[in-house]
């Protein structure tokens, strides 16, 4: 089982790269043309549908400073997948360059176990826990930015700033009452 | 690794500076990275080595920044002067995004605290109104016993008996001036209004009384207010009666009648 290294490769030149994973492969496309359109840096954006990643492209492969999971609340198939690609990730990954984007949190038909599940893995692997909202344009714009405000310090252009620095201030934590019913 | 900034172009002293700071940490760079390949990766599935893994890199970090020195740039001053107006520009624009952010916490907070306040008042107006109303109440019970308490009652009971006394004067009145006995007509030529009325016995009673009648038998047995209605009750005062819904009559039987529900 080979699992994703933070830090097998050397990093591009001023460029940074980022893996949104999405089973439904759809809030990707969009999101990735927004990240690119960002000037100062040259972002890299890859795709995967889930892990393990296919073995042939492994070379060609840049050094992924950041892998976004994202998964859609309405259904519990992208839930499910993106909890079984976690053991595809070295350990290192978990200090502050994995991230968590969860679209259509408002919709009605959505449960709250749901979403307390998403809440509960984000707090325990300690990963920040962002919303976006998908249909929108700026609702994608909105999402690439502050994905790319992440992407920037994992790859390490901000100075004086780490990736585990930036995790353990905008880690996601559980609300105190997350066990006891909701008012809905 | 930073970006090499645009705008004016460096003079060539401080671009070959420059390019030689680089080189000197790529190489730092590919040190480090040929010494974490040939290291143990390290397998840390269970959440408990996670966080203690997490926790020992923190201390890590905290000790190279701890003793690290702070260190110019470049010595070249073009290089400095370009990296600091970057620095100072992009703090800028960071420092001016915190400061509408808190401008509109601000406002929001004061709508709220607005807000807040105006239902404070309208509580506090609400508790005066409330004590006030507590206060007279406890006054009167103060005031009162049990002895005038029983006068109160004993001169309610004194002003309902005349309010009902004066009613059914003037229902007595009223009856007597528009609705009078039904009288025998003297007249020889009407002989067949004579003959009619000569069925009438002497025995029909008035409407006031047929009236009386119906109040009595319902005040006195609730559960069986009904009237006979037999020849002492003229007819078309019954029929009048029942068409205005003062009487009702009895479901099964045709010749019992009762007061209609007036309240």
């Amino acid at each position: 089982m080979s699992r994703l290294n933070p830090f097998a490769k050397l990093p591009g030149l001023n460029a940074a790269s980022v893996l949104l994973v999405e089973n439904e492969e759809h809030f990707q496309q969009s999101l990735a043309e927004a990240l690119v359109k960002e000037t100062s840096v040259t972002v890299n954006v890859r795709l995967a549908k889930s892990f393990p990643l296919p073995v042939e492209n492994d070379e060609s492969r840049p050094r992924i400073d950041l892998v976004v999971f994202i998964i859609n609340l309405t259904s519990e198939l992208s839930f499910q997948s993106a909890e079984a690609s976690l053991k595809y990730l070295e350990p290192g990954y978990f200090l502050g360059k994995v991230c968590f984007m969860v679209s259509n949190a408002r919709s009605s038909s959505v449960p709250a176990e749901r979403l307390d599940a998403v809440r509960r893995l984000a707090a325990s692997l300690h990963c920040p826990l962002l919303f976006a909202e998908d249909q929108t344009q700026q609702g994608v714009t909105n999402a690439a930015e502050r994905l790319l405000t992440i992407l920037k310090v994992a790859a390490g252009f901000v100075p004086f700033t780490t990736s585990l620095c930036l995790s353990n201030l905008t880690r996601s934590t559980l609300p105190p009452d997350i066990d006891q019913p909701s008012f809905d | 690794m930073a970006g090499l900034e645009a705008g004016s172009p460096l003079p060539q002293a401080a671009q070959a500076e420059l390019l030689e700071l680089c080189e000197v940490q790529f190489a730092h760079l590919e040190k480090l990275q040929n010494e974490l390949l040939l290291s143990e990766p390290d397998l840390c599935d269970s959440p408990q080595e996670q966080i203690q893994n997490r926790l020992m890199v923190t201390e890590a970090e905290l000790k190279k920044r701890q003793t690290e020195e702070p260190k110019l740039l470049a010595e070249n001053p073009d290089v400095l002067f370009h990296a600091g107006k970057e620095e100072m520009l992009k703090l800028c624009s960071q420092l001016e995004t915190v400061l509408s952010c808190c401008e509109a916490k601000r406002d929001k907070l004061r709508e709220t605290k607005e807000l807040e306040q105006k239902w404070l008042e309208e509580k506090v107006q609400v508790l005066k109104a409330v004590k006030t109303h507590v206060e007279q109440l406890q006054k009167e019970k103060e005031n009162v016993s049990a002895l005038s308490m029983l006068q109160d009652i004993k001169e309610k009971i004194q002003k309902m008996k005349a309010y009902q006394e004066t009613l059914m004067e003037c229902l007595g009145d009223i009856l007597e001036k528009h609705i009078p006995l039904p009288q025998v007509e003297p007249e020889p030529s009407r002989r067949k209004k004579k003959s009619v009325e000569c069925e009438i016995t002497p025995e029909v009673v008035s409407l006031s009384e047929v009236l009386e009648a119906l109040m009595n038998k319902a005040l006195q047995s609730p559960h069986d207010p009904y009237v006979i209605v037999d020849n002492t009750f003229w007819p078309p005062y019954v029929e009048m009666l029942l068409r205005y819904g003062i009487a009702v009559r009895h479901q099964e039987n045709n010749f019992k009648i009762r007061l209609g529900a007036f309240f």
